[in-house]
């Protein structure tokens, strides 16, 4: 027959349609969802609430930590001289010629009475070109004569001022002209005056912006400390925010599948008869999949709209909380806009399946609303269990330490755990064909529709699987924790008291008088006493008295000099020039080699080399001073004058607990380098392990005190994580649970009506809907605790001993605890007929 | 005269082995442009499946089918898809249209899918609306149109266009006689202008507005006839209109 075809109508585009085609599928769509978005409400909710968590978070990463800039302002380098440096005239008009503009801010201290911490009596330029972050007008005016100060609302509840009050301090009568903050530390106590009237000052801070390759090029300075502005840590945070609001998502999204599946379901006879007047399998696909992007993007703007509602209302709380003013916009954007696209993604992402499905329903059976034979679970196997080895292999290679590998091994184990849903499912129905009718019925339909099943399944055991690698993480540490030899910060019998409030060496100890130090003292013996300690083994630092005081901690702007440590120095060429950092992780404590630390631990004068500088019980450790060494351990916390060659180490026996004094410097190396010995801790032996409340109480001591307590992780708290990890996992999944299971049993209304025409009870109603919710539950605990064991022998697939410990009561609270409620709820909940089903005409 | 719509030999089996069903066996059956054939036969006499292969919605087990000149068989499923956009115009008992659009957009809605920019076939689809007598309704939703209403939005899709195909599965199915006879009436007018129209009915009533009838018993044509001119054909147009 010759085919003569139909003419094209006028102004067609294209043969599959095109834009037009495209633009009335997504029309229909729209308007379908605005007609039924109750029906996704579900799905719609969990997205929105998705995108407030995160936008929330993210505005917490991006500002809840603290802001260098309350220290360097807008500069990158912070250099401090001395005060009393004769040549600080020179060394500062040194610094304009080698860097330019450079801003100086002069420092004094001013004594409190009755307290051990002065006030900060800072002479600096409001409008500085570096500093003016780091400065607020609250009330009044900044000082601008040589006797005007304006104070902070500290400073002036301290000494009683008010605006145009007289404060005379160190023999000079100032009047107050203002309330001034540093909005980016507001427990910065400081008095602020004109530049250069502070009188002598204790103290000099100079900002500048200046390469490496300027900085090397600068003169040395004597005494001369040069602080790196690190790169900003909020960006890694917000990486975090991003990386848990992913995996929420993929979370979601398996809900999402059970939704759209359903969705599908119900406009089937729609989707036939698109199909009937000339819609090829793209068009029926994209109204699908149009949908899920609708439910994507208004899930995406509701959310982030709440979510920036609820930021707003949050942020004035947080700035207390965190004691610095928070910028309401200022919110990592580019985070909140991946979260949006993630959303939408997700979404549509989840509609794909359901399109797909739907769009290879024969139009015939599509319109008769007669949904398609489920395909074999087998078939899914093979492909679950490819993604499942793969997720495995990424989680193994990522070494804990790579971010995409691991987001990589999350994803692709969770849907390894979709496609290997069905096969459970499939069993499962297999194994129940004996069963009473109805949990016959409920696993029969829960393997016919097993699109939808499976996608509950699924999320059902991400949220186990999470849960379960906790616990069993939690109980490796906790079996970890009990073994007394085993390495750790300390034993659990041991706790430090550390002089210091932000505890351990670094940021510096504060200098006491010999009365704060004997208040100190007193204290520490009363936590002694109440711990029934066996001894108390005091603890030196050494000091280098040349540097100047560490500043700008957080919340404590004199902290006192810094204490010398063990740095690994790390290499890199920045601008053409080598660059040396250390970093915190990598360093190592030194305590003083005094008589009583070296009685302690057993080694007797005699068995010190008297020309040895540390004694360690690290080996191979090296240390080179040279400022150009490319390898081994450096003295961090001294001036550049003490420079030299090789360090002389001892090998001695000492603990290796990271915390305790693994690493002693000897006498003779203070002699050498010229530091001095201070006090910086109290080691405390008990006869036993201590306990989570012995903690506890030393730590409310130590605080009233103003110091520090380190204590190993007690078995306690570890417990603790556990049970919550337990209650939240079986919650998550209940909660999953009772989401899936109305839309799992909503297809299977129709059953109910002619067995409650056949005389069944409201028995056999609570029996299916129990059943249903139990196997799934049942199906989700062994699939997910498989995941988690999966997922954390791909973890420490080196160490694996650590898995020997079973949290036996735990696990049995998540594979039996969990389908028994399960069952329970639903068979509590199933009792009444849904009105929906009693309304429906008996066919 | 060209047939519109042409079946040779067309069987259909359904299932395989204890649960097979035969439900056509060798139909012929040509519709020429302008002819209206009624298909009448006992529940599970083949009727609808007759209509859906004629349509291209289902493919013949064996057998040829030719729409509009086209053989089906040598056509892809979006060759299919794109002939039903072209060709073949659907009328179902449930009315079948889609919720989310007004009349007009349902009507135009073919046009759309073919590449018709958004006005033009609102243009076209009015046009189809305004022979239906509907054109007050044609921004109205399908849930705000009574059932003769939503029929005649039906009628008007499936012959919007330049469609030579009408086929209508049981029409008037949810209907009252009057709204019935009605639809019939617009089938009758649209084969006038030209379409080949197929109707599968239960009424022989309403299968007296055909040119032909066709009797379907167990997969077969049993029986094949002209209707006699009845008073309907008094209302029709007549050769000079």
């Amino acid at each position: 027959m010759t085919s003569t075809g139909a003419a094209p109508p006028r102004g067609r585009t294209s043969d599959i349609g095109g834009v037009p085609a495209r633009r009335a599928v997504m029309r229909w769509a729209w308007r379908m969802f605005r007609r039924e978005w109750r029906q996704q409400l579900l799905v719609l909710a969990l997205l929105t609430v998705a995108l407030v968590a995160t936008t929330v978070g993210a505005g917490l990463a991006a500002n809840a930590g603290y802001s260098l800039a309350a220290t360097f302002g807008t500069a990158n380098r912070l250099v401090t001289l001395s005060g009393s440096d004769p040549s600080l005239a020179a060394d500062i008009a040194a610094m304009k010629r080698g860097f330019g503009t450079v801003e100086v801010i002069e420092h004094q201290r001013v004594a409190v009475p009755g307290s051990a911490n002065p006030i900060d009596l800072r002479a600096q330029d409001p409008r500085g070109v570096y500093s003016h972050p780091m400065l607020r007008l609250d009330a009044g005016r900044y000082p601008s004569g040589p006797d005007e100060v304006a104070v902070t609302a500290g400073v002036a509840a301290i000494f009683n001022l008010r605006i145009g009050d007289v404060w005379q301090q160190l023999g000079h009568r100032r009047r107050v002209v203002g309330v001034v903050e540093n909005p980016l530390d507001l427990l910065d106590k400081f008095a602020l005056v004109a530049p250069g009237q502070t009188g002598p000052s204790d103290q000099v801070t100079i900002l500048i912006q200046a390469t490496a390759r300027m900085l090397d090029a600068a003169p040395l300075i004597n005494g001369a400390e040069v602080e790196i502005r690190p790169s900003t840590p909020g960006a890694s945070a917000t990486v975090a925010v991003l990386i848990l609001a992913t995996i929420g998502l993929l979370f979601i999204g398996l809900v999402a599948v059970a939704g759209f599946t359903v969705m599908a379901g119900r406009r089937l006879r729609a989707l036939g008869m698109l199909g009937a007047i000339g819609a090829n399998d793209r068009h029926v696909r994209l109204a699908l999949l149009a949908n899920g992007a609708a439910v994507g993007a208004v899930a995406a703007v509701t959310g982030t709209a709440v979510g920036m509602v609820a930021w707003f209302a949050f942020a004035p709380r947080l700035e207390a909380i965190v004691e610095h003013r928070i910028d309401r916009f200022d919110l990592p954007w580019w985070a909140i806009a991946t979260a949006m696209v993630l959303a939408v993604v997700t979404a549509i992402a989840a509609a794909w399946w359901p399109a797909r499905s739907a769009s290879r329903i024969p139009i015939v059976a599509a319109l008769s609303g007669r949904p398609v034979r489920p395909r074999p679970a087998h078939r899914f196997a093979a492909m679950g269990g490819v993604l499942l080895l793969a997720g495995v292999g990424a989680l193994a290679l990522s070494h804990q330490t790579r971010p995409l590998l691991i987001v990589t091994g999350i994803v692709a184990t969770t849907l390894g755990m979709l496609f290997l849903a069905p096969v459970g499912i499939a069993g499962l129905a297999a194994v129940g064909r004996r069963s009473p009718i109805g949990a016959r019925l409920a696993l029969r339909d829960l393997a016919r529709y097993q699109a939808r099943s499976g996608a509950a399944l699924a999320a059902v055991s991400l949220a186990v699987g999470i849960a379960a690698a906790i616990v069993i993480s939690s109980a490796a540490s906790q079996a970890a924790a009990a073994v007394p030899s085993s390495r750790g910060t300390l034993p659990s019998s041991q706790l430090i008291v550390w002089l210091s409030p932000h505890g351990g060496l670094g940021g510096g100890v504060p200098e006491l008088t010999a009365a704060q130090l004997q208040t100190a003292q007193t204290q520490v013996n009363a936590i002694a006493t109440s711990l029934h300690a066996r001894f108390t083994l005091a603890l030196d630092g050494a000091l280098d008295p040349t540097v100047p005081n560490v500043q700008g901690g957080p919340g404590d702007s004199t902290a006192g000099k810094p204490i010398v440590e063990l740095g690994k120095a790390h290499h890199k060429v920045e601008g053409g020039k080598n660059v040396t950092e250390f970093t915190d992780r990598e360093s190592i404590p030194l305590f003083v080699a005094t008589p009583a630390v070296l009685a302690h631990y057993g080694i007797g004068s005699g068995d010190v080399d008297p020309t040895a500088d540390i004694l360690t019980s690290r080996t191979g450790l090296s240390i080179n001073q040279s400022r150009t060494s490319s390898s081994g351990y450096q003295l961090i916390g001294i001036s550049g004058r003490q420079e030299g060659g090789h360090l002389r180490v001892q090998m001695v026996k000492l603990p290796t607990f990271t915390s305790d004094p693994t690493t002693l410097i000897t006498a003779h190396a203070l002699h050498t380098l010229g530091l001095t010995s201070v006090p910086v801790g109290w080691l405390i032996q008990t006869p036993q392990s201590l306990a989570a409340a012995q903690i506890e109480d030393a730590r409310r001591l130590a605080v009233a005190a103003g110091v520090s307590v380190e204590a190993r992780p007690t078995q306690a708290s570890l417990s603790q994580l556990r049970t919550d990890a337990t209650a939240a996992g079986v919650l998550v999944a209940l909660g999953v649970l009772a989401m899936t299971v109305g839309l799992i049993r909503s297809e299977t209304a129709r059953d109910l009506r002619t067995l409650a025409a056949t005389g069944a009870s409201s028995t056999t109603r609570r029996t299916l809907t129990g059943a249903t919710a139990g196997s799934l539950a049942l199906l989700g605990a062994f699939l997910g605790t498989a995941g988690g064991y999966l997922a954390l022998i791909a973890w420490y697939h080196g160490k694996l001993d650590v898995l020997r410990h079973v949290p036996v009561a735990d696990l049995a609270v998540i594979l039996a605890g969990l389908p028994v409620a399960a069952v329970t709820a639903g068979w509590l909940l199933a009792g009444r007929e849904p009105p929906a089903i009693a309304r429906q005409p008996l066919e | 005269m060209t047939a519109e719509l042409e079946l040779r030999r067309v069987s259909k089996v359904f299932g395989s082995g204890p649960t097979e069903v035969q439900a056509l066996r060798d139909v012929d059956l040509r519709v020429e442009a302008g002819e209206l054939v009624a298909v009448m036969g006992p529940s599970g006499s083949g009727k609808s499946t007759l209509l859906t292969i004629a349509g291209t919605l289902e493919e013949p087990t064996s057998g040829e089918v030719a729409v509009a000149g086209r053989e089906v068989s040598r056509l892809s499923r979006n060759d299919r898809a794109r002939l039903r956009r072209h060709s073949v115009g659907y009328v179902f008992q449930d009315f079948n249209l889609l919720a989310g659009l007004t009349a007009v957009e349902n009507v135009a809605l073919p046009l759309e899918l073919d590449g018709v920019g958004a006005r033009a076939a609102a243009a076209s689809g009015l046009e189809a609306l305004e022979r239906m007598g509907l054109s007050e309704q044609a921004d109205r939703y399908p849930d705000e149109l009574s059932g003769g209403e939503r029929q005649r939005v039906a009628i008007a899709r499936a012959v919007v266009g330049e469609r030579r195909v009408v086929l209508a599965d049981e029409p008037t199915g949810a209907l009252d006689s009057v709204n019935g006879e009605a639809v019939m009436r617009l089938l009758r007018a649209a084969c006038q202008r030209g379409v080949a129209g197929v109707v599968v009915t239960h009424d022989a009533q309403l299968a007296s507005w055909a040119d032909r009838v066709v009797f379907l018993r167990d997969g077969r044509v049993v029986d094949q006839t002209g209707t006699s001119p009845g008073v309907e054909s008094l209302l029709a147009p007549g050769p000079s209109s």
